[in-house]
């Protein structure tokens, strides 16, 4: 069953941190808009603190309905196939944004020219990108007004160029931790920085402020202080009235007419009949791995090897984060009882990171200057069932009874557990890439993607030293046990390229402006485009690159 | 799967069955003593000890059926290996006491359980009963366990808010 096509000046696959700032800026210049998201439409009042919902994938796609056919390093040289991991991030109105933790720091200018600054590295597909920072800052800018982003800026050596003395938010409220955390830095001669997060600290446009439940992350906001692509954005979008948001709407082909110019786009409803939506500029922003598949999947008549494709770029250089995690546990009863009710304080966040490291310049690790990261000082969402759960093994023997239950005592009464988490740069290479699965299809007939996620083995070490740089930091804290580990599994949250952005179509997939190389009205908004990371989490900056091109496609539609 | 700045999912894999859509299973009822062995096999893995809840104190075996319920844990075979267990530990309390396990005193049990912990399947199986348990210890009350809120009490757990209401259970969110 089909229904006659509705006409749209712009439609948009996906509704998450690439989607929400074109909606928003075309629909207020008085474009009309269509944003199609394939997940349900939640608001504040479904966003229970529920340790059953994360633990369940609540507000994702299902793997009985779709899966990603996941290809992992083995360890030993060779590759895993799975099909039971997944790396949907949120399918549902304002995608994976509404279950970020909103670590916002920007990229410096040195990430926009990773290939000529630090020259290029065997095995990996290192580029410039097409732009540079300076193009990017006056949306950055931007994201931090209008998405909400609450910090402090603290000079430091590695703080990039800022049009703007400060965030418009001051920050969030901090845990007692935070001054112990400064007190150790500046003590091993570090810059502790206060981080900066995309979470309100004082209502803003119809949005509440933090209300500091301690449950943050992956839980969705109540409060609507976490600046999301639907609570920061998208209701702005829909309150201008030029912009509809049909949800449930899986998009499944983009039609392009024989100059090879995008026409329409085709989704089922949830009773599986197909609809057409017309547009004059399609914008995709469904996910990385998403965004590949559906240009792939939409041959047409200058497209026979979906739509680019003609150079074979369509799905290369996709990357995941690099770094790891480690952690530092204070034992409460050795602590003065003051002290331990304080760092007991469930609420406020630590809310601190260092950058002291992301140029490292050190000869123990390589013999020049290279590309590092950043270290965040973060809390966990809390998950105790399965903090619980993971007490009851015991250097591998099952613990049950008494010794059990004590244990478990002794963990959530006696005990505090503070995180670091380390993002450096996922090299890109030939064997991190997006493809369609030539056997699996999901429920609505299309073929799955085969997503394989091969890392560099450089990626490995610059995550260990920036680890143990976070252990030392811990250890100086005062916390009894600290620890950290490296990662080679992909960050199945932080994916992003896929579909590089530069000027070569022989090497790249979008344009500078994010277009699809020789399609007019065709563009990409969501992380696809990113040729590498940077050495932090990507949200900030897709957010910032999509208002970019929101008023390059504004200029193109006047 | 690594992931930073959210809660891994933390399902162990146990009963290793293939992916099954979980809606398509029949649900598992237990039997009158199937029960009784659940609940002795409970009341060992979180016993009565004078710190803290027992398991029946947790509504633990009622959780156990609830849980044993959903699609998803349906669908990872859950239901058919706690069975399945359930006839291993009977069969090893026949031939070594010619009792039943709810029968026999708290050492005969804990020799048992032991025994039955030093085989893998027997070690994944009592892994398993104890995963739900502690979700019984930890969930919100609104999913059975945990009545009055007496695990969160006992470990100092502070929930978030707003907690999950009646009507508003996870599974209303999964699509």
């Amino acid at each position: 069953m089909t229904t006659s096509p509705r006409e749209f000046d712009v439609c948009i696959v996906g509704s998450g941190a690439g989607a929400g700032p074109v909606a928003l800026t075309l629909s207020q210049a008085g474009y009309d808009v269509c944003v199609l998201e394939k997940g349900g439409w939640y608001h504040e009042t479904d966003f229970f603190k529920d340790e059953q919902l994360p633990r369940h994938n609540a507000f994702q796609s299902q793997l009985e309905n779709e899966r990603h056919v996941l290809v992992e390093p083995d360890g030993e040289g060779g590759w895993n196939e799975s099909t039971t991991d997944q790396f949907w991030g949120g399918n549902i109105v304002g995608g994976a944004s509404n279950f970020m933790s909103g670590y916002f720091h920007r990229l410096k200018p040195e990430d926009f020219r990773l290939l000529s600054t630090f020259g290029p590295i065997e095995g990996a597909t290192v580029a410039d990108w097409p732009i540079e920072y300076d193009d990017l800052e006056p949306y950055y800018t931007k994201v931090e007004s209008i998405v909400g982003v609450s910090g402090k800026i603290v000079k430091h050596p590695n703080l990039e160029p800022r049009s703007t003395p400060d965030y418009p938010f001051p920050p969030t409220r901090e845990h007692p931790i935070a001054a112990r955390f400064d007190q150790a830095c500046n003590k091993l001669g570090l810059h502790p920085l206060p981080m900066a997060r995309a979470i309100l600290s004082r209502p803003h446009n119809g949005r509440n402020a933090c209300e500091y439940s301690g449950y943050c992350g992956s839980y969705g906001c109540h409060s609507g202080a976490k600046g999301s692509a639907r609570a920061a954005l998208l209701n702005t979008a829909l309150a201008s009235g030029h912009c509809t948001l049909i949800d449930h709407a899986k998009v499944y082909r983009i039609n392009t007419n024989p100059k090879g110019n995008g026409e329409s786009v085709d989704y089922f409803d949830t009773q599986g009949a197909s609809h057409t939506i017309r547009a004059k500029i399609i914008v995709v922003a469904c996910y990385a791995i998403e965004s590949v598949r559906l240009l792939l999947s939409s041959p047409g008549p200058r497209h026979p090897e979906g739509i680019g494709n003609r150079h074979r770029q369509i799905g290369k250089n996709l990357h995941c984060c690099a770094g790891g995690t480690g952690h530092g546990v204070f034992d409460l009863s050795r602590l003065a009882p003051a002290e331990a009710s304080a760092l007991r304080t469930l609420g406020p966040f630590f809310n601190r990171a260092l950058q002291d490291w992301y140029f490292i310049d050190d000869r123990k690790l390589a013999p020049r200057r290279i590309k590092g990261g950043t270290i965040d000082f973060v809390f966990d969402p809390p998950s105790p069932t399965s903090e619980a759960n993971a007490l009851k093994w015991d250097n591998g023997k099952l613990l049950w009874g008494t010794p059990l239950k004590k244990r478990l005592k002794s963990h959530f009464t006696q005990s505090k557990n503070f995180k670091f988490e380390v993002f450096c740069d996922w090299l890109t290479n030939d064997d991190c890439f997006v493809t369609l699965d030539t056997q699996e299809k999901d429920k609505w007939g299309s073929p799955v993607a085969r997503v394989q996620v091969g890392y560099h083995p450089h990626d490995l070490k610059v995550g260990q030293y920036l680890i143990d740089r976070g252990v030392e930091v811990m250890r100086a804290m005062g916390a009894d046990r600290a620890w950290g580990n490296v990662y080679s599994q992909p960050t199945s949250n932080l994916i992003a390229g896929g579909l590089r952005f530069g000027h070569d179509p022989k090497t790249s997939a979008l344009d500078a402006d994010c277009r699809v190389h020789g399609v007019d009205n065709i563009f990409v908004t969501d992380g696809s485009f990113m040729p590498n990371g940077g050495s932090v989490t990507p949200t900030f900056t897709i957010y910032a690159n999509a208002f970019r091109v929101a008023d390059i496609i504004r200029r193109q539609l006047a | 799967m690594a992931v930073l700045g959210q809660l891994p999912s933390l399902k162990p894999v146990t009963a290793g069955t293939e992916q099954k859509t979980g809606s398509a299973i029949p649900p598992v009822k237990f039997s009158k003593q199937q029960r009784a062995t659940l609940d002795a096999v409970q009341m060992q893995l979180f016993p009565d000890d004078g710190d803290g809840p027992s398991a029946r104190d947790l509504n633990a075996l009622r959780y156990l059926e609830w849980a044993l319920d959903d699609p998803d844990n349906r669908a990872d075979g859950d239901p058919e290996f706690i069975i399945k267990g359930i006839g291993w530990l009977e069969d090893l309390a026949q031939t070594t006491f010619g009792e039943r396990f709810s029968g026999l005193s708290r050492t005969q049990q804990q020799r048992l359980l032991t025994q039955t912990a030093d085989s893998e399947a027997g070690s994944n199986w009592l892994s398993l009963l104890i995963y739900y348990l502690l979700e019984a210890l930890l969930l919100d009350p609104l999913y059975g366990g945990n009545p009055n809120q007496i695990g969160w009490k006992w470990l100092g757990h502070q929930p978030g808010f707003p907690r999950p209401t009646p009507g508003h259970e996870f599974r209303r969110y999964i699509t």
